[in-house]
């Protein structure tokens, strides 16, 4: 990856251990503390200019090279993510503005991401609309010189605490489902949005339904063309490719483990230090093969399905670790000195993955995207 | 490390499955268990026109990427013939190749050649083949050894590491034609491929694959960089390969039905060919508690150790 990208590595963990808790689990727990915590870290991060690293110079971002992004993504992620909900302004958000967006949009909308103020969520995923998005219901009906958006989002991560929503919404009837879509960017702070948590086993704050009745936006708020935004959201997909790297906190949590038991490691049944082994495979498995997703991408060869197969293979790393880290978890002794922390960080890892092979692309869809490329290859 | 084989090694790689293919391709399994005596004719002249025997892995990085690339082609095509072991040679010592051998009944791909071997354990110990005794399929005899010396510790990861290109080639193969299979094959009216049940389980295949891929391109860079942990990466790429051959011939042959089982069809030679590669010199179990001793509580290299 080279030294720039080495050097960035150790000032990030430095800067995860001066200004994040050893116990934090992220931003969204029952602790108002740990939002605090996030929402500190990114103003930091901000202030040394590397919130925003991966952005281009011209919006202030430090142009960082696509390893120095990478290892941005393994260190936050493998430590709890602690920019909180805004790594979704910085990683997609904020970019897709700047491709799309209008001189008036960038102004008022990439600063604040910039400065790590303001957390975005999306508004895509509906009742009847999840890996078929583009069957959403939620509309925008002509009203004067704006429009009125009715409708109901699910899932929407984030959205008790974002100021601004990314919100996909039907403006006409195309002939195709994907066409007559249009993304808005509204505010969260609007009397015609109602936002209910639901209650989950990834933590308090995590998943939503938002409810919006007769919001009135304009064409302000209109990113990109109108009736356009399918080609916005596949922009949003591609910012999203190599996605989180899962593999990252996999690694750091299977590479502690024997440190965590210390002498009582070679105790341990040797078909489950057999499995650790394993996992530790897979995780060098699943970096490698983003890594190779990187270099294409950034070499501008990457193929609808090259992706796909990282991800799956991350996914299932994800939940195949969180057993057997929770079969090691369980022969952990309160007397081991790091015992608390560990036992806390494995059992939020298991909770966490159990959704990572439905969320942000469910398996099922990746599957499809790789089959789809291994039998036209053959054509 | 890298992430994908040079250029150069890619066109040899090339090159040699044009040349496999046009000296027989797919016959030249079938011949050589009709009469394993003629291995070395099937495949020595088509090798020593590449320049196989010119190639240096220990030399530097192209010699080692071309080495990888030729294996790979040899598994293409299931070739009959042993080129990681030969490729594998140790530079010290007056042999043919080198093959790696468990302490049980070491055992190597050697029947019907005249070659002259030597083997090295996972431990370091040296032997010269000095004789052949019960033969099995592909190719197998178990070895009568003759000690040698005690120094073969660093010849062990490379010969690791080349066979799994050899078993990578041949997942590629199984691959190629079961996608072609699936969409040819009607069933129901339509072709196999637009079963979505047909489509995961070759999406699981092609993980699998594409896994070893990633990783057999990592422990080759840890070799030719002399890293001290280059034997651990070389065990962890067989786990991996291992495991992947499991899954991969099993999605294929389901997915080829009862005509990959013909001889008529190239599946069942690749398929009973990668035993070898898959069992030799440790199986699945055994290799994953090698690598598992070796590396305690340390683990292997990679963000945080």
């Amino acid at each position: 990856m080279g030294q720039e990208a080495a050097d960035l590595r150790r000032e990030l963990r430095q800067l995860v251990n001066d200004n994040v808790p050893e116990q934090f689990l992220g931003a969204f727990t029952e602790n108002p503390a740990d939002l605090e915590t996030a929402q500190r870290f990114c103003r930091t991060l901000a202030q040394r200019k590397l919130l925003c690293l991966a952005w281009p110079a011209e919006f202030g971002g430090g142009g960082a090279s696509v390893w120095e992004q990478t290892v941005v993504r393994e260190e936050m992620w493998a430590h709890h993510e602690p920019r909180g909900a805004q790594y979704m302004g910085v990683n997609w958000v904020g970019p897709v503005i700047m491709r799309h967006g209008t001189e008036e949009q960038q102004r008022k909308h990439l600063p604040p991401i910039a400065r790590g103020e303001v957390i975005w969520c999306q508004g895509f995923s509906e009742p009847e609309a999840g890996s078929d998005l583009a069957s959403l219901r939620t509309a925008a009906r002509r009203d004067g010189d704006g429009w009125l958006v009715s409708g109901q989002k699910i899932w929407t991560s984030y959205a008790t605490m974002a100021q601004w929503c990314f919100l996909l919404a039907r403006t006409s009837k195309g002939e195709k489902k994907q066409q007559g879509l249009t993304i808005f960017l509204v505010s969260m702070d609007d009397r015609a949005i109602q936002v209910r948590p639901i209650r989950c086993m990834m933590g308090p704050h995590h998943l939503n339904e938002v409810f919006f009745d007769d919001l009135r936006v304009t064409e302000a708020d209109v990113l990109g063309t109108v009736d356009q935004g399918w080609s916005i959201v596949q922009d949003v997909m591609s910012f999203e490719r190599v996605g989180i790297a899962r593999y990252a906190r996999c690694e750091r949590l299977l590479s502690t483990a024997p440190a965590v038991l210390g002498d009582r490691w070679d105790d341990l049944p040797a078909e489950l230090r057999s499995r650790w082994v394993r996992m530790l495979t897979h995780c060098r498995r699943a970096r490698l093969l983003a890594y190779r997703v990187v270099e294409l991408q950034s070499s501008g060869r990457i193929a609808p399905g090259d992706a796909a197969a990282y991800r799956i293979a991350v996914t299932k790393l994800d939940q195949d670790s969180a057993e057997v880290l929770m079969d090691i978890a369980a022969e952990v002794s309160h007397e081991d000195p790091r015992a608390e922390w560990f036992l806390g960080e494995v059992e939020d890892h298991w909770r966490y993955s159990q959704a990572s092979t439905v969320s942000s692309g469910s398996i099922e869809m990746q599957r499809i995207l790789l089959s789809r490329a291994l039998l036209a290859a053959a054509k | 490390m890298i992430l994908d084989l040079g250029d150069d090694a890619k066109e040899y790689g090339r090159q040699a499955l044009r040349a496999f293919e046009v000296t027989g391709g797919d016959q030249l399994v079938q011949q050589a268990e009709a009469r394993p005596d003629l291995r070395e004719s099937l495949a020595g002249p088509v090798l020593s026109e590449l320049g196989a025997w010119e190639l240096d892995p220990r030399a530097d990085a192209d010699g080692l990427e071309a080495a990888a690339a030729l294996c790979r082609s040899a598994g293409y095509w299931a070739l009959p013939y042993p080129v990681a072991e030969r490729l594998a040679k140790p530079s010290d010592l007056d042999v043919d190749g080198l093959i790696i051998v468990a302490d049980n009944r070491p055992s190597g791909v050697v029947v019907g050649l005249d070659s002259d071997w030597a083997t090295v354990s996972l431990g370091g110990t040296r032997s010269r083949v000095i004789g052949q005794g019960a033969t099995g399929p592909g190719f197998v005899a178990e070895l009568e050894l003759s000690g040698i010396d005690d120094h073969g510790a660093g010849d062990v990861a490379l010969g690791l590491v080349l066979p799994c290109w050899t078993l990578l080639g041949m997942l590629d193969r199984a691959m190629e034609l079961t996608i072609v299979h699936v969409g040819l094959r009607k069933q129901f009216g339509q072709p196999l491929s637009s079963f979505q049940g047909v489509q995961f389980q070759l999406t699981d295949a092609e993980v699998e694959r594409s896994g070893v891929e990633i990783l057999a391109k990592y422990a080759l860079w840890s070799i030719g960089a002399n890293r001290p942990e280059a034997l651990d990466d070389a065990l962890a790429l067989r786990m991996a390969a291992i495991e992947a051959a499991e899954i991969v011939f099993r999605v294929c042959h389901q997915l080829h039905g009862a005509v990959g089982f013909c001889d008529e069809t190239t599946l069942s030679w690749l398929s009973r060919y990668s035993q070898p590669l898959r069992r030799l010199p440790l199986g699945l179990s055994a290799t994953r508690d090698e690598l598992t001793h070796r590396v305690g509580g340390t683990g292997l290299t990679g963000l945080f150790s």
